[in-house]
């Protein structure tokens, strides 16, 4: 896997100030609030979300769209949000890991998540957990060939796949352990 | 004696007519119009700036007219400074290398006098005498006014001079023999200004100029003839051109652009992008970044009237339509290709999606777009070898190139899945063919 190291700086640097307004004026509904913000057009919402707004729950990992640690749901849709520009997403509903518990597939992803101990180092497992729950949501009992559809693009260097797969499983038919 | 003679007036002959059939008609012999001089034109202007850059002066002219005929792309290594040249074109024959063409005197143009560039620009020939190659679009920038032309220069000379000596051309014999361009160049290049039409709209005269003289749009989307030059009988009816497919852009309902709405073509010129067209990407990305959005908006009208009057040539491989949205889950539709799936489910989809319609933005909806529906992928698996970046409009959404973290295989896998799910036919590419679209772009 490549890993390009992105930082605001750069993106900053690589905007035109000449020919566009460095920062306009965004408003975005995220978690079900309304949240107003300045922010270059081209702005990634990871950024937004990390450096403006101060959510750093969702996590940077590959800045390429092929890690998936940076997934939130926009529209109940797992989506990459290391590369959306901001202004693709202005109204629309944006879910991040903060409030995805107070989803009903969220939650049971979450639940399940513990009760199987699925995490080891954690930095994947936001965006593990944003797409499990998207999964959920649109196909409330996946098989495998739904798992790996919908999680193909999440990895997890610790290698936890084994587990995600079970707790996708048990978050579906709500089993206890 | 005089059999020899008359076999050699046969053979005149013979050559003369094999010559004036690959040559075939002229980009504008199309419209079979009424011709006048240009001074004795009326109705409009054609040539030159649009109206709020007449008053300006030769330089600022100049520019709009270099952007208009995209000079920068072809005469710019990526990464180096603009016009001052290096840029390989890797031709079936060798690498050919563009020129710098800053006013520095040693290594650009510096020495050019008006008539200089104008030689090169208008007939191919460089202030040595040498003969250009016609990679150097000079077949269609002859139909330049000489006015524009100096602008041109003049622009070019305000530019600061930049030292850079492009690499020699590596070409293989007979190619590397430049002075067999002077008989090319007889064949080939028409050598004429542009010449208004009275029987069509003032606007058409204007997209006529901009397409053919300065956007030079054939030297990409009409196929070449035996002699590598445009073969005007299937006039922008597609091509193969630097590793990309060009799409049809004739009038032709079905495969070219009959069906698109003048607020598709403008939207697509303007800004690289055209709702359920796709985006624009590899050299047309260029040629809309650099050129097409600093046009102004009344000669991308001009430009799409112009398109418009092209008669129909039918590309025979592409569908008659485009395949509709593929079914939302992954489950339905074509179960082809296995391997190709995994990789779009690991690499694409998030953003794409599995119907087609891009969960996150259209700029990224495949479905209705040209590339998937290629029976031969060109362009799909060039896009996921290089990306593509579009930087129309603000915060436009852009893919990243996979060339570098995917095989030949794989990127052939998820081709062929890809025209398979979204396009109307599967191609069949193979991982040679992905490594041959690498070394076609490698510059």
């Amino acid at each position: 896997m490549i890993m390009v190291t992105r930082t605001f700086a750069d993106l900053i640097a690589v905007s035109d100030p000449s020919s566009k307004g460095m920062h306009m004026a965004t408003t975005l509904t995220i978690n079900g609030e309304t949240k107003s913000f300045d922010a270059p057009p081209e702005m990634p919402l990871l950024w937004v979300l990390r450096d403006i707004l101060g959510m750093t729950g969702t996590k940077f990992g590959c800045g390429i769209a092929q890690c998936g640690a940076c997934t939130v749901h926009v529209d109940g849709k797992a989506v990459r949000s290391c590369v959306l520009p901001v202004s693709a997403v202005e109204n629309r509903a944006i879910t991040t890991i903060e409030h995805v518990g107070n989803t009903p597939s969220g939650a049971k992803v979450q639940k399940a998540w513990l009760d199987l101990e699925v995490i080891q180092c954690g930095y994947c497992q936001s965006g593990q957990i944003m797409a499990a729950a998207a999964l959920l949501a649109a196909t409330p009992n996946p098989d495998d060939s739904d798992i790996d559809a919908a999680m193909a693009g999440n990895i997890c260097r610790c290698g936890t796949y084994v587990r995600i797969r079970e707790a996708i499983k048990q978050a579906a038919n709500g089993r206890q352990s | 004696m005089r059999i020899l003679a008359s076999l050699v007036v046969i053979a005149i002959v013979v050559v003369a007519l094999g010559v004036w059939i690959i040559r075939g008609p002229s980009p504008l012999d199309f419209a079979g119009g009424t011709k006048v001089a240009l001074a004795d034109y009326r109705a409009g202007k054609p040539t030159g700036v649009p109206a709020k850059l007449e008053k300006a002066g030769i330089v600022e002219r100049g520019e709009y007219l270099a952007k208009a005929a995209d000079c920068m792309v072809c005469h710019t290594k990526p990464g180096e400074k603009e016009y001052s040249g290096g840029l390989g074109f890797k031709l079936p024959f060798g690498t050919l290398y563009s020129t710098n063409i800053t006013p520095d005197k040693e290594t650009g143009i510096g020495n050019y006098s008006d008539q200089d560039f104008l030689n090169a620009v208008q007939h191919g020939k460089r202030h040595d005498g040498a003969r250009l190659y016609p990679a150097m679009p000079y077949t269609s920038y002859t139909y330049m006014t000489d006015e524009d032309v100096l602008a041109v220069k003049a622009y070019l000379f305000s530019l600061p001079a930049v030292r850079a000596k492009a690499p020699e051309n590596t070409l293989s014999f007979p190619f590397n023999q430049r002075w067999a361009m002077i008989f090319w160049s007889a064949v080939f290049n028409p050598d004429t200004r542009f010449t208004p039409d009275s029987s069509k709209s003032p606007e058409w005269n204007r997209g006529a100029y901009l397409a053919e003289a300065l956007a030079h749009c054939g030297e990409c989307h009409t196929p070449r003839n035996l002699g590598f030059a445009l073969d005007n009988r299937k006039k922008f009816g597609g091509a193969i051109t630097a590793g990309w497919r060009t799409f049809n852009i004739s009038s032709d309902k079905a495969t070219g652009l009959g069906n698109w709405r003048d607020e598709d073509l403008i939207s697509y010129l303007s800004l690289g992008h055209a709702p359920g067209h796709g985006s624009a990407s590899g050299p047309m990305g260029e040629a809309v970044d650099h050129s097409f959005s600093q046009f102004a908006p009344e000669d991308i009208r001009s430009i799409v009237v112009y398109l418009r009057s092209v008669p129909p040539v039918l590309s025979p491989d592409l569908p008659a339509t485009t395949a509709p949205v593929a079914p939302a889950s992954h489950r339905d539709g074509v179960t082809a290709d296995a391997r190709g799936k995994k990789v779009f489910a690991s690499a694409c989809a998030s953003c794409h999606g599995w119907s087609g319609e891009s969960p996150v933005s259209p700029m990224a909806t495949l479905t209705g777009t040209w590339a998937v529906n290629d029976p031969a992928a060109t362009n799909v698996a060039q896009i996921v070898l290089s990306g593509t970046k579009r930087h129309t409009p603000d915060g436009a959404l852009s893919m990243p190139a996979f060339g570098n973290a995917y095989t030949d295989d794989e990127i052939a896998a998820v081709a062929n899945y890809v025209t398979a799910r979204f396009g109307t036919k599967g191609s069949k590419l193979t991982a040679k063919d992905v490594a041959e679209l690498r070394e076609q772009t490698a510059e």
